[in-house]
């Protein structure tokens, strides 16, 4: 089981990866010379767990987050974190 | 002993103290006597660096020899010259950029889509009237007047570049295809196209900045995305293409 399912583990986006907005749709770039070269073109879901990741967080904190924002069940919530933060975590955007 | 001199990229003087002659012999087209707008200087780490992430292989590597060394030095140097240089509105793209009757076209896409083919075919059919501004890495720069592509001596393997510049009228993403068809792409693909193609600064300030002159690139150039079948005849179509639009 990964480590970013645990609820209360903490977690932001690492220095080098940044979000760009344009047309107020946001892009998820890393700096060069990074391992990762390509660009991560966020929905809008995505985009609001990736503006969560800026400060220090926890999984439980974004889905709280989420909630309060969005008109969804918890677990499709918490479905939708879990597939953010690990597409994030394979590019080596998350750090403790 | 620094090897010391000044070379005008893109409109900027730029200050480079370098550890080859061979880098100044380089750079023999672009030397200028202004005073620069900014200096870099070749290290021994910045060597080191390139070293790294070269494709020599072990034997090569091994014997670091002077040869390797003094052109890696011209990889460093692009380097260091346009991390700083997105800071003057200037971005390096990768394409090859071409001149026709005085404006700019820019082909563009993955290795060996045929974006070099494609600017040779244009070559062949519109001769003279071509100028190569840079096969490989031109720069672009992004202000009030818009969208200039600039000549530099990093212009691949066919050395085919030439002191010169040019207001950019379209760019085109080339891919081959057994059919031609050239169609405009707009808005968030567009974008994405371009932002794959133009150098990545290391510092989170240069990418913000570097990202700011993607969107203004955007804003400014055409962008079409063409499947070519990598013959004369895609040649009247993606001009015809690409100059209507311009």
């Amino acid at each position: 089981m990964s480590r970013h399912a645990e609820g209360d583990c903490s977690m932001k986006l690492k220095d080098g990866f940044l979000t760009h907005d344009m047309n107020g749709k946001q892009v998820l770039v890393s700096v060069g010379g990074s391992d990762f070269a390509g660009l991560v073109r966020s929905n809008e879901t995505a985009a609001f767990i990736v503006d969560c990741l800026k400060h220090d967080t926890t999984p439980e904190a974004i889905i709280d987050a989420l909630a309060a924002e969005y008109d969804a069940p918890r677990e499709r919530l918490i479905d939708g974190v879990a597939l953010v933060l690990a597409t994030l975590g394979e590019i080596g955007a998350l750090e403790d | 002993m620094p090897v010391e001199f000044v070379i005008r990229l893109a409109d900027v003087p730029i200050g480079v103290a370098a550890v080859y002659g061979q880098t100044k012999r380089f750079c023999a087209d672009y030397l200028t006597d202004e005073t620069p707008a900014f200096s870099v200087e070749i290290t021994r780490a910045d060597l080191d660096a390139e070293w790294f992430a070269s494709d020599y292989d072990e034997q090569t590597r091994n014997a670091k020899d002077e040869r390797h060394d003094a052109y890696l030095e011209t990889l460093a140097l692009y380097r260091l010259i346009v991390e700083e240089l997105v800071k003057h509105n200037v971005l390096l793209f990768h394409g090859s950029a071409l001149a026709i009757d005085g404006k700019a076209f820019l082909f563009s896409g993955k290795s060996g889509a045929g974006k070099s083919t494609h600017a040779r075919l244009w070559r062949e059919h519109f001769g003279n009237r071509v100028t190569m501004i840079n096969d490989d890495k031109p720069l672009l720069r992004i202000d009030e007047s818009g969208v200039t592509v600039y000549g530099t001596p990093w212009d691949g393997k066919h050395r085919l570049s030439a002191n010169v510049s040019a207001p950019l009228a379209a760019i085109c993403f080339i891919e081959q295809a057994s059919e031609n068809a050239v169609e405009q792409v707009e808005g968030t693909s567009a974008w994405d196209l371009l932002a794959k193609q133009v150098y990545r600064p290391r510092s989170g300030e240069g990418m913000v900045r570097m990202l700011e002159l993607v969107d203004a690139l955007h804003a400014e150039s055409p962008v079409f995305a063409a499947a070519c079948t990598m013959d004369d005849q895609v040649v009247s179509m993606v001009y015809a293409a690409l100059a209507d639009a311009s």
